[in-house]
């Protein structure tokens, strides 16, 4: 054992073949690439995934293969022990005996780091049975004398986790239920928590990793905002222009700039969602909108989406009125307040009617002045302010799906219909503030030194959808 | 240009080249930078950092002004110019003088009043970033990292053209000075009295006052000097005429040239102020200091690139008769449906092995079942991988049984017995046929149940 080994905690991932050990690493190490590419049992070497912090290694997991001679192994290592002393030595034995036996290769690629240090994560399938097949392995790793933990994950739908703790608690320093594919971010704290409890020397180097994994979270939910913010303000304020003949009629030139402005929304929409993806680490996501160029149910610009993410009129006017009362109350204070209040009153009606007016809008052309013969038609931004909230529904969906997706998810990305708007758990004074700002980048006139302002609304925006997203969760279990 | 603006050019182009990139090359990258510079004890800058990138990249700076810049600098050059005849012009205009009537000082107090405002006016938009004539400057591209410092761009280049104004209108006044023999004097509709206007210049003089006591005019020339258009009266004293000129010089030089410098100052160092702005509110900017100040954690260790599976050969073959079953690990033994699927015979032999049974008892199994001089049906379960010791059993069965018994293996899909039909589940299992290199082993499937 070399001195390296003995300063880091180290946690070799061990069980039956195809009993998620491959998806337990894949989540607390977020590499999705680990069990996705593999077929289910297949691998055949063990793979290091270290944490490290600024290149220093704090612990590492061991992603090893299956038992596959369990019996045989334990037959082996009783034939060859005298007393429970040497049951160590005897493991240690019997892998340096068989490292070039390709019968025993797996068994060798899991034992070796255990014998070299490493703490045992025993990984089962909570759904089916227990039975006692799996005792030749239990004894093998109880042989190695390593601090041990069992993870009992939850693969199917069947629950026989109380069994399962009985008889690992026999085997096993702790035992621990663990969803490798559902558990939260705190629960994935939880267990690696409990890797340190495993041995004295573990608990700090865990306890510093479990700091840096949450601010590592903590920042990846501040920059997914920070690319949300770019994105609206990319896409909200976006032009399509062409060039026009003096005699030119610009009619014709509209759907040919609709589709090219539409075109660049939806490439700008996955750009956005790539980088929040690339954030949190998930590199092969699989999501339901892949098809950019139909207008399918998943588009953009679909009529279900605007249903879905967009708001009533009702609120549509309600945002309005705030945002236009806000300018109306600037009219009061250049007046000194003379006005005693109408200012406010008029701009929010004149808001609301702004709401209505444009909620059912189509863009037009704009021209510009003839210059060499020449004029520039220029289409967009979409002044909808529906459209504002149908870009920011789908971009906080999407993020927070991610931050909240474990690694070892394989199913498609989804989006769920939802009857109450998320913005109705929005603070009325924030809900309008975020109108207005939105409304500002619609019409170009968003200062880039907002950009921080505009940040901090969306995370208000973010806490709601939060909140919002926890009633649906809610509602479906009841 | 000033290389606030350079910084944040580049700053803009290296943003755009990095969006491109992964976040976590990214954070490498930059925290890399950001250790290496606490290493060497220097500060963590953004010209550090975009210095230490290009020499990386091996670019190297393009000697003169980043191109974007060009235009602006080329307009400033107009300005200039444009300024510096239009100051000769209009000095050459207002202060020109047939020797029929003096230069009314009147209207040059008042130009000179408004080109102050005028100077004023410029500084003001630029502060409050008005722009009610920007369309004229073009289109403004929402990517453009100069579009917020277009207003002070514009005022830096207007205070170039109005300092070269200045400049040259006073060289003029100088020369025409020396050249010619100018008259001033005063002349007003409105009813002012000589003390009036002898109180108005005064005041205008009161900030050379102390400094050049002959540029401010006395009552007495003030009162000589007023003359009116419809009354011809030649000036008693035509040298006295003369004598404000000094008051004129600085006039010109403290309302109009030093605003104007002085403006332009502001204007260079409000572009300063605003380029650094406009870095600090840089999409690009927070995100970077946030690579900087955060400890790059790493979990994803190395990539696995497992190489696809090879295709599988093995094909479903037919299940033959027999009345030998052995249940792998107890695979579907509790499932009585099952076994008219698998055997006709009304009572098959059904023995188990591996799971939890000895080797011993597995070695049994075999002396058993071998013994029988039949087909033997093997079910496992086919949600499960097949193991190494599946495999030993099967090399077992061949050492202990009769060559060219027939092992059918039965992989299924549930405890109850249906038969595996998902094509990655099979697919694992014919591969393992294929592996076994066993001509005697058959991959089958349980018999359809049959109608009763």
């Amino acid at each position: 054992m070399n001195e390296t080994a003995q300063q880091q905690p180290r946690f070799a991932v061990v069980g039956h073949p195809n009993k998620g050990k491959s998806s337990v690493v894949a989540t607390l190490a977020q590499n999705d690439s680990i069990a996705i590419a593999m077929e289910p049992g297949t691998t055949r070497d063990s793979h290091r995934y270290p944490m490290k912090v600024d290149d220093v290694t704090l612990y590492e997991l061991i992603d090893t293969p299956g038992f596959q001679r369990p019996r045989k192994v334990l037959a082996w290592l009783q034939g060859h022990s005298l007393s429970a002393s040497d049951r160590p030595d005897t493991v240690a034995a019997f892998v340096t005996q068989h490292a070039d036996d390709p019968r025993y290769h797996d068994e060798c690629e899991l034992l070796r780091p255990i014998v070299e240090g490493a703490g045992i994560i025993y990984v089962v399938d909570g759904s089916v049975p227990y039975n006692r097949e799996h005792e030749a392995e239990m004894n093998i790793l109880r042989w190695t004398g390593r601090p041990s933990l069992a993870l009992i994950n939850q693969i199917g739908s069947d629950d026989h986790s109380a069994d399962w703790e009985a008889a690992l608690g026999q085997y096993f320093q702790i035992v621990r239920r663990f969803d490798a594919v559902h558990a939260p971010f705190e629960k994935h704290l939880d267990l690696l928590r409990s890797f340190g409890q495993l041995a004295p020397d573990w608990r700090e180097p865990l306890d510093a990793a479990l700091e840096y994994l949450q601010a590592l979270k903590f920042g990846r939910d501040s920059q997914a905002l920070e690319h949300i913010a770019d994105a609206l303000i990319d896409m909200l304020g976006h032009q399509e222009s062409a060039r026009l003949g003096e005699h030119e009629a610009a009619k014709p030139l509209l759907p040919k700039l609709r589709q090219r402005w539409q075109n660049w929304q939806r490439e700008r929409e996955q750009r956005l969602r790539r980088g929040v993806e690339d954030l949190y680490q998930h590199r092969r996501l699989q999501r339901q909108e892949s098809d950019l160029l139909t207008p399918d149910d998943g588009d953009l610009f679909s009529e279900r989406t605007r249903q879905l993410w967009g708001i009533s009129k009702t609120q549509l006017a309600a945002a309005g009125f705030g945002a236009g009362a806000v300018g109306g109350a600037g009219l009061d204070a250049v007046v000194l307040g003379a006005s005693l209040g109408t200012g406010a009153l008029v701009g929010g009606l004149l808001g609301a009617a702004g709401s209505y007016y444009y909620g059912d809008k189509l863009t037009r052309l704009k021209l510009g002045p003839l210059s060499g013969g020449f004029r520039e038609a220029v289409y967009g931004p979409l002044k909808d302010p529906q459209f504002a909230y149908v870009v920011l529904g789908r971009a906080l969906v999407h993020s927070y799906e991610v931050s909240q997706r474990n690694h070892a998810g394989r199913d498609v990305l989804a989006v769920n219909d939802a009857g109450e708007h998320w913005l109705e758990h929005m603070d009325r004074k924030d809900r309008q503030r975020l109108h207005k700002t939105l409304q500002s980048l619609a019409n170009r006139k968003f200062e880039p030194g907002k950009r921080q302002r505009l940040i901090e609304q969306l995370e208000q925006a973010q806490q709601a959808f939060g909140r919002w997203q926890m009633e649906q969760f809610e509602a479906i279990d009841n | 240009m000033p290389k606030a603006l350079t910084l944040l050019l580049d700053f803009d182009d290296q943003y755009r080249r990095d969006v491109q990139q992964s976040h976590a090359f990214l954070h490498r990258r930059d925290r890399r930078f950001a250790q290496q510079q606490e290493e060497h004890k220097q500060p963590i800058t953004v010209p550090a950092w975009l210095a230490v990138l290009h020499a990386l990249n091996g670019q190297r700076r393009e000697s003169g002004a980043d191109p974007r810049l060009r235009h602006w600098r080329q307009a400033r050059w107009v300005f200039a110019g444009l300024g510096t005849l239009l100051g000769v012009g209009f000095m050459l205009g207002l202060l020109w003088y047939d020797g029929s009537r003096q230069i009314n000082l009147t209207l040059l107090i008042g130009l000179v009043a408004l080109q102050l405002l005028l100077a004023l006016f410029t500084s003001l938009q630029a502060w409050l970033g008005w722009q009610p004539w920007g369309s004229l400057l073009g289109p403004r591209q929402g990517d453009d990292p100069l579009a917020a410092l277009r207003p002070a761009l514009c005022a830096r280049i207007a205070h170039t053209g109005g300092l070269l104004f200045a400049v040259s209108g006073l060289l003029t006044l100088l020369v025409l000075v020396v050249v010619q023999d100018l008259a001033f004097g005063w002349s007003t509709t409105l009813q002012t009295s000589a003390d009036g206007y002898h109180q108005m210049v005064a005041a205008l003089a009161q900030p050379w006052q102390s400094l050049w006591p002959a540029a401010v005019p006395s009552a007495e020339l003030v009162s000589a000097s007023q003359f009116y258009r419809l009354a011809d009266t030649p000036a008693d004293n035509p040298a006295l005429l003369g004598t404000w000129w000094p008051f004129v010089l600085m006039l010109w030089l403290v309302y109009v040239l030093l605003p104007r410098l002085l403006l332009l100052m502001l204007a260079a160092l409000q572009l300063r102020w605003q380029a650094g702005q406009a870095l600090r509110a840089h999409p690009g900017w927070q995100g970077l200091f946030y690579r900087f100040e955060t400890p790059w954690v790493e979990t994803r260790g190395q990539e696995d690139s497992q190489p696809a599976p090879a295709a599988a050969q093995t094909v479903l073959s037919p299940l033959p008769d027999s009345a030998t079953l052995i249940h792998w690990a107890g695979a579907a033994m509790e499932a009585p449906a099952l076994l008219p699927r698998l055997s006709r015979d009304p009572a098959p032999l059904q023995r188990r092995a591996g799971g939890n049974n000895s080797l011993d008892e597995d070695a049994q199994v075999l002396e058993q079942t071998g013994a029988r001089n039949q087909p033997v049906i093997l079910i496992t379960r086919g949600w499960e991988p097949p193991t190494g010791e599946l495999s030993d059993f099967i090399v077992d069965a061949r050492d202990h049984w009769p060559a060219a018994t027939l092992l059918a293996l039965v992989p299924l899909a549930d405890e109850q017995g249906a038969a595996l039909t998902d094509a990655g589940l099979l697919a694992q299992w014919q591969r393992f046929v294929d592996r076994q290199g066993d001509s005697q082993l058959l991959l089958c499937a349980p018999r359809e149940q049959e109608p009763s």
